[in-house]
């Protein structure tokens, strides 16, 4: 650990951080649109300058190595000076499109114009040198060369971080702009992470596109259940006036030891399944039905889902105990080989598998020998034959004697224990 | 501290009797009752509905408008400001790509339920395109339905502004 003085206020950092790294760490705001946890430095965007005692210049943070002693200043005439101009350059081109653009409301643009900006344009909407607007880039994201800042992001993940080097900047100087390589397009499962990583409105989801002005938005944490890793993500709900809630979109949430900054795309447009075809409500009699089917019933069988909570799946156990029925999870349903990959994706898409083997629940299918199975959302049971079944469901289009609504992962709360290997 | 102490009104006799207040109030409607039946041509009334205002200026805010782009295509973008803006949350959006190549964003639906709508214009003030204006000089709605108040996109386009620009 090291002192370093930022406005005065002393900082202990670790040795051999980036100064903006013990900035953001130490929330002292600092503007910038290259730099990135995951992405490392670049220096292209100029932003982050700050002045440093015994410099003669302004120097941009995230190209310095903290130094013990380092004297630093975010704030001053000076630094607010240089940050203005740097901006102005960085918005020459821009066509300033706010009210159509999806990035308004979380634009690093709008943000820092608003904070350090402030100035009147000096180029007319005229003299803008204009790019190619609403190109559909391929896997669900769409570029605007106009608003683009060339910090390089989205060309740095596909080459550093995917590996599929799809993306890059072509052309130079006012014409320089974002482009994919000649007859290729965007491609790869986890291409959608340039949306989130784009600091502007140069790449926006296509599937989020004009669905909802991000400031109506309100994110719940959670969890995704799309496969056995479970990445961490943010659920981004609204509900329109004299409508029901409705899920927008999944964003990855920062977890280090789980995903890092990223999710996949499947992950992420999941969401969809949690909207639509939903079982609201229930029949009145239902549960007394339900009650007479489980008394008159000599070999129950509970089928639960291997994306419940763990404390849902505990309940169940003590559950089958009172009702004398034998638990089963079949897992082949949720086995899809292709699906996995060496990153964040695995093969196992349900949730909290590991808490099916921790419970020893049998995950084979169940005997016919049973007269009555009661399934707790298990997408096997329409396939499996039974004398009586019950079912608790979160989507309609389920077939059995009685069917009762149940709510989905993301209107519950709970524990869930991943398979990260 | 200084203190000042203030005699409480109405505690005289007079006041405590009330008739003479209520004498003195009823002496005043009786004399613009004698002077206006005397000459009932100088009473200050509008014979509404058949006879409709002429005093509207065009800061009164009446039934809003979309307005359009020189080529005739809507101007709204579909940008929620707006609805953002409105207090009572009466504007409904809905937006979608726009087909007729002028911009990238339109409203599929823009419908403002005037039952709810409080007039306070803060929509016209918020809107980035002059896409919204309440200058109709329209006063008043008739319907016999609650959805017959709730003006849609189409409605809305139609409405002609009232005034010079």
């Amino acid at each position: 650990m090291i002192e370093i003085f930022v406005n005065d206020q002393s900082l202990h950092v670790n040795e051999g951080v980036l100064l903006i790294e013990a900035l953001i760490q130490n929330r002292i705001d600092i503007p910038y649109f290259c730099y990135h946890e995951a992405l490392g430095m670049d220096g292209n965007c100029r932003m982050c300058m700050v002045g440093i005692e015994g410099q003669k210049r302004p120097q941009i943070a995230c190209d310095t190595i903290v130094k013990a002693g380092m004297r630093v200043h975010t704030t001053g005439e000076r630094i607010e000076d240089v940050r203005r101009r740097i901006l102005e350059l960085e918005l020459v081109n821009h066509p300033v499109d706010c009210p159509i653009c999806d990035q308004a409301g979380e634009c690093k643009l709008q943000d820092f114009y608003m904070d350090y900006g402030l100035y009147d344009s000096a180029v007319s909407k005229g003299e803008k040198v204009h790019g190619a607007k609403h190109v559909d880039l391929g896997a669900n994201v769409m570029l605007d060369q106009e608003r683009c800042v060339l910090c390089a992001r989205c060309t740095r993940f596909t080459c550093n971080i995917t590996k599929t080097h799809e993306l890059g900047i072509i052309g130079r100087g006012d014409h320089a702009r974002i482009s994919t390589m000649p007859g290729r397009k965007l491609s790869n499962p986890y291409a959608m992470n340039v949306v989130d990583l784009c600091p502007v409105g140069a790449l926006t989801s296509k599937d989020f596109r004009f669905a909802q002005r991000v400031w109506f938005l309100s994110s719940t944490p959670s969890v995704c259940h799309s496969c056995a890793k479970g990445c961490n993500i943010f659920i981004d709900h609204n509900a329109p006036k004299y409508q029901k809630e409705r899920i927008y979109r999944f964003r990855p949430r920062r977890n280090d030891a789980v995903n890092g900054h990223f999710i996949c795309d499947a992950g992420r447009l999941s969401y969809k399944s949690l909207n639509d075809h939903r079982l609201t409500c229930n029949n009145p009699d239902a549960m007394d039905r339900a009650k007479a089917l489980i008394q008159a019933a000599h070999n129950i069988a509970l089928l639960v889902d291997a994306n419940l909570y763990c404390e849902q799946l505990d309940a169940l156990v003590a559950f089958a105990q009172r009702i004398g029925a034998q638990l089963y999870c079949p897992n082949q349903c949720y086995y899809d080989e292709g699906f996995g990959d060496e990153w964040l994706r695995r093969p196992w898409r349900a949730a909290n598998l590991a808490h099916i083997n921790t419970l020893g629940i049998t995950q084979s299918t169940p005997s016919e020998a049973h007269d009555l199975i009661i399934s707790f959302n298990h997408p096997d049971l329409s396939s499996l034959t039974c004398k009586h079944k019950i079912a608790f469901s979160t989507h309609e289009g389920v077939e059995a004697d009685v069917v009762l609504a149940l709510r989905s992962w993301a209107e519950e709360a709970g524990t869930l224990i991943n398979i990260t290997a | 501290m200084k203190i000042r102490v203030v005699q409480r009104h109405g505690t005289a006799l007079k006041d405590r009797l009330y008739l003479p207040a209520i004498w003195q109030g009823l002496k005043i409607t009786a004399t613009h009752l004698l002077k206006n039946v005397g000459d009932i041509k100088s009473v200050d009334v509008l014979e509404y509905p058949e006879e409709q205002p002429s005093d509207i200026t065009n800061r009164y805010r009446g039934l809003h408008r979309l307005t359009h782009r020189e080529d005739g295509s809507v101007r709204c973008v579909a940008c929620y400001m707006c609805a953002t803006a409105c207090p009572a949350g009466c504007i409904f959006i809905e937006a979608a790509e726009r087909t007729d190549g002028v911009d990238e964003k339109m409203p599929s639906r823009f419908a403002i339920d005037t039952l709810e709508c409080v007039f306070c214009g803060y929509c016209v003030e918020a809107c980035p395109c002059d896409a919204i204006r309440m200058d109709t000089g329209i006063f008043s709605l008739i319907g016999s339905r609650r959805e017959d108040f709730v003006l849609e996109k189409e409605q809305l386009l139609a409405h002609k502004g009232a005034f010079d620009e």
